[in-house]
Protein backbone atom coordinates (compact mmCIF):
# COMPACT_ATOMS: atom_id res chain seq x y z
CA UNK A 1 0.00 0.00 0.00
CA UNK A 2 2.76 2.48 0.94
CA UNK A 3 4.85 1.71 -2.32
CA UNK A 4 1.77 2.15 -4.36
CA UNK A 5 1.22 5.57 -2.60
CA UNK A 6 4.88 6.75 -3.05
CA UNK A 7 4.70 5.60 -6.79
CA UNK A 8 1.39 7.30 -7.58
CA UNK A 9 2.98 10.59 -5.22
CA UNK A 10 6.60 10.13 -7.79
CA UNK A 11 4.21 10.35 -10.87
CA UNK A 12 2.31 13.47 -9.60
CA UNK A 13 5.43 15.01 -8.55
CA UNK A 14 7.08 14.36 -12.25
CA UNK A 15 3.46 15.79 -13.78
CA UNK A 16 4.03 18.79 -11.37
CA UNK A 17 7.94 18.81 -13.08
CA UNK A 18 6.80 18.88 -16.53
CA UNK A 19 4.13 21.69 -16.45
CA UNK A 20 6.74 23.85 -14.44
CA UNK A 21 9.50 22.92 -17.15
CA UNK A 22 7.28 25.00 -19.66
CA UNK A 23 7.11 28.29 -17.98
CA UNK A 24 10.29 29.82 -18.20
CA UNK A 25 9.69 29.29 -22.10
CA UNK A 26 6.10 30.89 -22.28
CA UNK A 27 6.95 33.78 -20.23
CA UNK A 28 9.66 34.11 -22.79
CA UNK A 29 7.26 33.16 -25.26
CA UNK A 30 5.18 36.12 -24.14
CA UNK A 31 7.71 38.39 -23.38
CA UNK A 32 9.20 38.96 -26.98
CA UNK A 33 5.84 38.71 -28.37
CA UNK A 34 4.90 41.25 -26.09
CA UNK A 35 7.94 43.69 -26.77
CA UNK A 36 7.18 43.40 -30.67
CA UNK A 37 3.69 45.01 -29.62
CA UNK A 38 5.36 47.60 -27.61
CA UNK A 39 7.96 48.13 -30.53
CA UNK A 40 4.90 48.89 -32.85
CA UNK A 41 3.21 51.13 -30.88
CA UNK A 42 6.31 52.74 -29.76
CA UNK A 43 7.82 53.89 -33.12
CA UNK A 44 4.53 54.09 -34.60
CA UNK A 45 3.47 56.92 -32.36
CA UNK A 46 7.23 58.22 -32.14
CA UNK A 47 7.08 58.29 -36.22
CA UNK A 48 3.70 60.25 -36.53
CA UNK A 49 4.88 63.20 -33.46
CA UNK A 50 7.91 63.68 -35.34
CA UNK A 51 6.25 63.65 -38.83
CA UNK A 52 8.35 61.05 -39.97
CA UNK A 53 7.41 58.71 -43.04
CA UNK A 54 8.30 55.00 -41.57
CA UNK A 55 6.41 52.38 -42.41
CA UNK A 56 4.07 50.56 -40.48
CA UNK A 57 6.22 47.54 -38.96
CA UNK A 58 3.26 45.15 -37.54
CA UNK A 59 3.79 43.12 -34.32
CA UNK A 60 4.03 40.04 -36.03
CA UNK A 61 7.03 41.40 -37.74
CA UNK A 62 8.82 41.80 -34.99
CA UNK A 63 8.01 39.00 -32.55
CA UNK A 64 9.64 36.92 -35.21
CA UNK A 65 12.40 39.17 -35.60
CA UNK A 66 13.00 39.62 -32.22
CA UNK A 67 12.75 35.93 -32.53
CA UNK A 68 15.06 35.36 -35.10
CA UNK A 69 18.24 37.66 -33.98
CA UNK A 70 17.85 35.71 -30.27
CA UNK A 71 17.89 32.29 -31.75
CA UNK A 72 20.60 33.37 -34.17
CA UNK A 73 23.06 35.34 -32.32
CA UNK A 74 22.78 33.93 -28.71
CA UNK A 75 22.19 30.35 -27.51
CA UNK A 76 19.17 30.08 -26.03
CA UNK A 77 19.38 27.88 -22.76
CA UNK A 78 18.27 24.96 -22.21
CA UNK A 79 15.75 26.06 -19.16
CA UNK A 80 13.84 28.02 -22.31
CA UNK A 81 13.07 24.73 -24.56
CA UNK A 82 10.74 22.98 -23.69
CA UNK A 83 8.62 26.08 -23.36
CA UNK A 84 9.40 27.63 -26.50
CA UNK A 85 8.14 24.32 -28.17
CA UNK A 86 4.92 25.25 -26.94
CA UNK A 87 4.22 27.65 -29.93
CA UNK A 88 2.01 25.10 -31.43
CA UNK A 89 -0.21 24.58 -28.52
CA UNK A 90 -0.77 28.21 -28.49
CA UNK A 91 -1.31 28.22 -32.63
CA UNK A 92 -3.73 25.50 -32.24
CA UNK A 93 -5.53 27.34 -29.38
CA UNK A 94 -5.60 30.88 -31.11
CA UNK A 95 -6.73 29.10 -34.10
CA UNK A 96 -9.74 27.27 -32.63
CA UNK A 97 -10.08 31.04 -30.92
CA UNK A 98 -10.51 32.41 -34.09
CA UNK A 99 -13.64 30.12 -35.12
CA UNK A 100 -15.50 33.16 -33.26
CA UNK A 101 -14.54 35.58 -35.91
CA UNK A 102 -16.14 33.48 -38.99
CA UNK A 103 -19.85 33.72 -39.87
CA UNK A 104 -20.51 30.35 -40.72
CA UNK A 105 -21.85 31.20 -44.60
CA UNK A 106 -18.63 33.20 -45.25
CA UNK A 107 -16.90 29.61 -43.88
CA UNK A 108 -18.87 27.82 -46.06
CA UNK A 109 -18.38 30.10 -49.16
CA UNK A 110 -14.52 30.25 -48.52
CA UNK A 111 -14.04 26.89 -46.88
CA UNK A 112 -15.80 24.97 -49.83
CA UNK A 113 -13.59 27.65 -52.53
CA UNK A 114 -10.79 26.55 -50.06
CA UNK A 115 -11.11 22.86 -50.51
CA UNK A 116 -11.09 22.98 -54.40
CA UNK A 117 -7.82 24.63 -54.42
CA UNK A 118 -6.69 22.29 -51.66
CA UNK A 119 -6.96 19.22 -53.75
CA UNK A 120 -5.84 20.71 -56.87
CA UNK A 121 -2.70 22.19 -54.95
CA UNK A 122 -1.90 18.82 -52.87
CA UNK A 123 -2.21 16.52 -56.25
CA UNK A 124 0.17 19.12 -58.22
CA UNK A 125 2.51 19.31 -54.96
CA UNK A 126 2.70 15.52 -54.43
CA UNK A 127 3.66 14.95 -57.95
CA UNK A 128 6.16 17.77 -58.64
CA UNK A 129 7.83 17.13 -55.57
CA UNK A 130 8.16 13.21 -56.58
CA UNK A 131 9.27 14.18 -59.79
CA UNK A 132 11.68 16.91 -58.50
CA UNK A 133 13.31 14.41 -55.85
CA UNK A 134 13.68 11.26 -58.41
CA UNK A 135 15.49 14.20 -60.60
CA UNK A 136 17.94 14.79 -57.73
CA UNK A 137 18.35 11.04 -56.47
CA UNK A 138 17.14 11.53 -53.32
CA UNK A 139 16.14 8.79 -50.93
CA UNK A 140 12.94 7.44 -51.84
CA UNK A 141 11.36 8.14 -47.87
CA UNK A 142 12.84 11.53 -48.08
CA UNK A 143 11.03 12.31 -51.12
CA UNK A 144 7.83 11.03 -49.50
CA UNK A 145 8.44 13.21 -46.87
CA UNK A 146 9.05 16.14 -48.66
CA UNK A 147 6.40 15.74 -50.82
CA UNK A 148 3.88 15.29 -47.44
CA UNK A 149 5.34 18.05 -45.75
CA UNK A 150 4.88 20.79 -49.00
CA UNK A 151 1.81 19.77 -49.97
CA UNK A 152 -0.25 19.69 -46.62
CA UNK A 153 1.10 21.44 -43.31
CA UNK A 154 4.88 21.02 -43.03
CA UNK A 155 6.41 19.82 -39.84
CA UNK A 156 3.18 18.48 -38.44
CA UNK A 157 2.58 16.41 -41.52
CA UNK A 158 6.45 14.96 -41.77
CA UNK A 159 5.91 14.21 -38.20
CA UNK A 160 2.37 12.37 -38.58
CA UNK A 161 4.08 10.76 -41.65
CA UNK A 162 7.36 9.71 -40.14
CA UNK A 163 5.90 6.57 -38.23
CA UNK A 164 3.57 5.41 -40.36
CA UNK A 165 5.84 4.83 -43.39
CA UNK A 166 8.47 4.30 -41.45
CA UNK A 167 11.01 6.71 -42.18
CA UNK A 168 14.42 7.45 -40.71
CA UNK A 169 14.94 10.33 -38.37
CA UNK A 170 17.66 11.82 -40.31
CA UNK A 171 15.51 11.73 -43.59
CA UNK A 172 12.35 13.56 -41.68
CA UNK A 173 14.97 16.12 -39.96
CA UNK A 174 16.23 17.05 -43.60
CA UNK A 175 12.47 17.80 -44.85
CA UNK A 176 11.91 19.40 -41.71
CA UNK A 177 14.84 21.64 -41.98
CA UNK A 178 14.37 22.40 -45.51
CA UNK A 179 10.42 23.12 -44.99
CA UNK A 180 11.27 25.43 -42.19
CA UNK A 181 13.81 27.37 -43.88
CA UNK A 182 11.52 27.92 -47.09
CA UNK A 183 8.76 28.72 -44.69
CA UNK A 184 10.95 31.62 -43.01
CA UNK A 185 11.60 32.77 -46.36
CA UNK A 186 7.92 33.03 -47.28
CA UNK A 187 7.35 35.11 -44.34
CA UNK A 188 8.89 38.05 -46.45
CA UNK A 189 8.59 37.25 -49.73
CA UNK A 190 4.41 36.67 -49.84
CA UNK A 191 3.72 39.88 -48.22
CA UNK A 192 6.20 41.43 -50.45
CA UNK A 193 5.18 40.24 -53.84
CA UNK A 194 1.08 40.48 -52.76
CA UNK A 195 2.13 44.21 -52.37
CA UNK A 196 3.82 44.43 -55.79
CA UNK A 197 0.81 42.59 -57.19
CA UNK A 198 -2.04 44.88 -55.22
CA UNK A 199 -3.69 41.32 -54.42
CA UNK A 200 -7.07 42.16 -51.64
CA UNK A 201 -7.22 40.66 -48.64
CA UNK A 202 -9.01 37.36 -49.52
CA UNK A 203 -6.77 36.42 -52.51
CA UNK A 204 -3.71 37.25 -50.25
CA UNK A 205 -4.77 35.43 -47.48
CA UNK A 206 -6.13 32.35 -49.57
CA UNK A 207 -2.66 32.14 -51.00
CA UNK A 208 -0.30 32.49 -47.78
CA UNK A 209 -2.66 29.60 -46.75
CA UNK A 210 -2.25 27.02 -49.69
CA UNK A 211 1.44 28.34 -50.12
CA UNK A 212 3.02 28.56 -46.96
CA UNK A 213 3.69 24.91 -45.37
CA UNK A 214 3.84 25.41 -41.76
CA UNK A 215 0.51 26.36 -40.23
CA UNK A 216 2.71 28.90 -37.57
CA UNK A 217 4.59 30.57 -40.68
CA UNK A 218 1.27 30.47 -43.06
CA UNK A 219 -0.85 32.48 -40.14
CA UNK A 220 2.15 34.36 -39.86
CA UNK A 221 2.63 35.41 -43.62
CA UNK A 222 -1.21 36.48 -43.69
CA UNK A 223 -1.04 38.54 -40.71
CA UNK A 224 1.65 40.43 -41.99
CA UNK A 225 -0.54 41.71 -44.66
CA UNK A 226 -3.36 42.77 -42.79
CA UNK A 227 -5.19 41.28 -40.32
CA UNK A 228 -8.11 40.01 -42.51
CA UNK A 229 -6.04 38.52 -44.61
CA UNK A 230 -4.74 36.14 -41.25
CA UNK A 231 -8.12 35.16 -40.63
CA UNK A 232 -8.16 33.79 -44.72
CA UNK A 233 -4.72 32.59 -44.29
CA UNK A 234 -6.18 30.25 -41.34
CA UNK A 235 -9.07 29.18 -42.98
CA UNK A 236 -7.71 28.34 -46.12
CA UNK A 237 -4.64 26.39 -44.14
CA UNK A 238 -7.12 24.32 -41.84
CA UNK A 239 -8.55 23.15 -45.12
CA UNK A 240 -5.29 21.91 -45.87
CA UNK A 241 -4.36 20.77 -42.53
CA UNK A 242 -7.76 18.54 -42.87
CA UNK A 243 -6.48 16.45 -45.68
CA UNK A 244 -3.48 15.11 -44.00
CA UNK A 245 -4.40 11.49 -42.80
CA UNK A 246 -5.72 10.76 -46.41
CA UNK A 247 -2.37 12.12 -47.79
CA UNK A 248 -0.37 9.99 -44.95
CA UNK A 249 -3.19 7.07 -45.06
CA UNK A 250 -2.24 6.74 -48.92
CA UNK A 251 1.69 6.73 -48.32
CA UNK A 252 1.46 4.39 -45.70
CA UNK A 253 -0.51 1.84 -47.58
CA UNK A 254 2.16 2.48 -50.52
CA UNK A 255 4.67 1.59 -48.41
CA UNK A 256 3.02 -1.14 -46.41
CA UNK A 257 2.40 -2.56 -49.97
CA UNK A 258 6.28 -2.69 -50.73
CA UNK A 259 6.70 -4.13 -47.33
CA UNK A 260 8.80 -1.18 -46.21
CA UNK A 261 6.24 0.15 -43.32
CA UNK A 262 3.82 -1.68 -41.08
CA UNK A 263 0.26 -2.76 -42.05
CA UNK A 264 -2.34 -0.50 -41.62
CA UNK A 265 -5.35 -2.70 -40.22
CA UNK A 266 -8.06 0.16 -39.37
CA UNK A 267 -8.09 2.89 -41.85
CA UNK A 268 -11.07 4.39 -40.19
CA UNK A 269 -9.31 4.39 -36.92
CA UNK A 270 -5.91 5.89 -38.51
CA UNK A 271 -7.71 8.51 -40.21
CA UNK A 272 -8.79 9.68 -36.73
CA UNK A 273 -5.94 9.57 -34.84
CA UNK A 274 -4.16 11.60 -37.75
CA UNK A 275 -7.14 13.97 -38.24
CA UNK A 276 -6.44 17.34 -36.60
CA UNK A 277 -8.92 18.12 -33.98
CA UNK A 278 -8.71 21.65 -33.93
CA UNK A 279 -9.94 21.92 -37.15
CA UNK A 280 -13.08 20.35 -35.76
CA UNK A 281 -12.62 23.34 -32.37
CA UNK A 282 -12.69 25.77 -35.00
CA UNK A 283 -15.13 24.75 -36.92
CA UNK A 284 -17.17 24.15 -33.79
CA UNK A 285 -15.87 27.57 -32.38
CA UNK A 286 -18.13 29.42 -35.54
CA UNK A 287 -21.38 27.36 -34.98
CA UNK A 288 -21.71 28.68 -31.43
CA UNK A 289 -21.09 32.14 -32.51
CA UNK A 290 -23.62 30.97 -35.56
CA UNK A 291 -26.24 29.85 -33.16
CA UNK A 292 -25.57 33.77 -30.63
CA UNK A 293 -24.40 31.85 -28.26
CA UNK A 294 -21.96 34.74 -27.28
CA UNK A 295 -22.83 38.69 -26.89
CA UNK A 296 -20.88 40.89 -29.78
CA UNK A 297 -18.60 42.09 -27.01
CA UNK A 298 -17.78 38.57 -25.82
CA UNK A 299 -17.32 37.55 -29.65
CA UNK A 300 -14.45 40.50 -29.84
CA UNK A 301 -13.06 38.99 -26.49
CA UNK A 302 -12.71 35.88 -27.93
CA UNK A 303 -11.26 37.32 -30.88
CA UNK A 304 -8.30 39.18 -28.96
CA UNK A 305 -7.58 35.74 -26.92
CA UNK A 306 -6.82 34.50 -30.20
CA UNK A 307 -4.82 37.50 -30.94
CA UNK A 308 -2.81 37.03 -27.73
CA UNK A 309 -1.96 32.80 -28.75
CA UNK A 310 -1.07 33.85 -32.03
CA UNK A 311 1.53 36.61 -30.33
CA UNK A 312 3.33 33.59 -28.37
CA UNK A 313 3.13 31.73 -31.83
CA UNK A 314 4.57 34.45 -33.56
CA UNK A 315 7.46 34.57 -31.31
CA UNK A 316 7.85 31.35 -31.31
CA UNK A 317 8.56 31.13 -34.92
CA UNK A 318 11.27 32.91 -34.95
CA UNK A 319 12.65 31.55 -31.68
CA UNK A 320 12.50 28.32 -33.70
CA UNK A 321 14.09 29.18 -37.11
CA UNK A 322 18.26 28.71 -36.30
CA UNK A 323 19.63 29.21 -39.85
CA UNK A 324 22.94 27.77 -38.55
CA UNK A 325 20.97 24.49 -37.77
CA UNK A 326 19.10 24.50 -40.70
CA UNK A 327 22.57 24.77 -42.86
CA UNK A 328 23.62 21.66 -41.33
CA UNK A 329 20.94 18.98 -43.05
CA UNK A 330 22.64 19.06 -46.81
CA UNK A 331 22.24 21.08 -49.64
CA UNK A 332 19.76 18.68 -52.19
CA UNK A 333 16.56 18.25 -49.99
CA UNK A 334 16.94 21.99 -49.65
CA UNK A 335 17.25 22.59 -53.34
CA UNK A 336 14.78 20.33 -54.30
CA UNK A 337 12.55 22.07 -51.40
CA UNK A 338 13.59 25.26 -52.49
CA UNK A 339 12.67 23.84 -56.54
CA UNK A 340 9.55 22.58 -55.78
CA UNK A 341 8.03 25.56 -53.35
CA UNK A 342 9.20 28.38 -55.83
CA UNK A 343 6.73 26.32 -58.08
CA UNK A 344 3.83 25.81 -55.96
CA UNK A 345 3.84 29.16 -54.97
CA UNK A 346 4.10 30.35 -58.68
CA UNK A 347 0.69 27.41 -59.19
CA UNK A 348 -1.01 28.77 -56.01
CA UNK A 349 -0.87 32.11 -56.79
CA UNK A 350 -2.78 31.08 -60.39
CA UNK A 351 -5.16 29.26 -58.72
CA UNK A 352 -6.16 32.02 -56.33
CA UNK A 353 -5.73 34.82 -59.48
CA UNK A 354 -8.29 32.31 -61.11
CA UNK A 355 -10.60 31.92 -58.25
CA UNK A 356 -10.91 35.50 -57.88
CA UNK A 357 -11.92 36.23 -61.54
CA UNK A 358 -14.32 33.30 -61.69
CA UNK A 359 -15.86 33.44 -58.14
CA UNK A 360 -15.06 37.08 -57.16
CA UNK A 361 -13.22 36.94 -54.30
CA UNK B 1 16.81 25.62 -30.64
CA UNK B 2 17.82 21.51 -29.75
CA UNK B 3 15.99 18.72 -31.64
CA UNK B 4 14.83 17.19 -27.83
CA UNK B 5 12.31 20.47 -27.68
CA UNK B 6 9.63 18.87 -29.59
CA UNK B 7 6.30 20.62 -30.49
CA UNK B 8 4.34 17.73 -29.21
CA UNK B 9 6.01 18.03 -25.48
CA UNK B 10 3.30 18.89 -23.68
CA UNK B 11 1.37 16.08 -24.81
CA UNK B 12 4.14 13.73 -24.53
CA UNK B 13 2.84 12.30 -20.68
CA UNK B 14 -0.60 12.65 -21.71
CA UNK B 15 -3.42 10.04 -22.79
CA UNK B 16 -4.82 13.09 -25.15
CA UNK B 17 -2.81 14.58 -28.00
CA UNK B 18 -2.01 18.34 -28.25
CA UNK B 19 -4.49 19.19 -30.64
CA UNK B 20 -6.96 18.09 -28.06
CA UNK B 21 -5.57 19.72 -25.55
CA UNK B 22 -5.46 22.67 -27.20
CA UNK B 23 -9.13 22.74 -28.29
CA UNK B 24 -9.85 21.83 -24.33
CA UNK B 25 -8.15 25.11 -23.54
CA UNK B 26 -9.74 26.90 -26.07
CA UNK B 27 -13.27 25.75 -24.98
CA UNK B 28 -12.41 26.21 -21.54
CA UNK B 29 -11.49 30.02 -22.20
CA UNK B 30 -14.47 30.24 -24.01
CA UNK B 31 -17.02 28.93 -21.54
CA UNK B 32 -14.54 31.63 -19.07
CA UNK B 33 -15.77 34.37 -21.78
CA UNK B 34 -19.40 33.13 -21.75
CA UNK B 35 -19.99 33.80 -17.87
CA UNK B 36 -17.80 36.88 -17.94
CA UNK B 37 -14.78 35.30 -15.76
CA UNK B 38 -13.03 37.58 -18.35
CA UNK B 39 -14.85 40.44 -19.09
CA UNK B 40 -13.64 42.81 -22.14
CA UNK B 41 -10.51 41.13 -23.06
CA UNK B 42 -7.70 44.02 -24.69
CA UNK B 43 -5.75 43.63 -27.15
Amino acid sequence: MASTTSIAQVESDNRLLNALSVVPGVLLLAAIGFGGKVLERTINTYAKTHHWTFPNIEYVLWAIIIGLVLSNLFTIPRIFHAGIATYEFWLKIGIVLLGARFVIADMLKLGGISLGLVVIEITVSLALMTFLGRLFKLKPKLISLLAIGSSICGVSAIIAAKGAIDADDEDASFAMAAILALGALALFTFPAIAHGLHMNDVSYGLWAGLGVDNTAEATAAGALYSDAAGKVAVLAKTARNAMIGFVVLAYALYWAGRGQAEKVTNKAAFLWKKFPKFVLGFLLMSLLVGFHTFSKAQVASLGNLSKWAFLLTFAGVGLRTNFREMSKQGLRPFIVGAVGEVLIAALTLGLVVGANRICGL
Amino acid sequence: MSKDASPNAISKTSLLSLDTWAVIVALALALAVKFDVFKNVPW
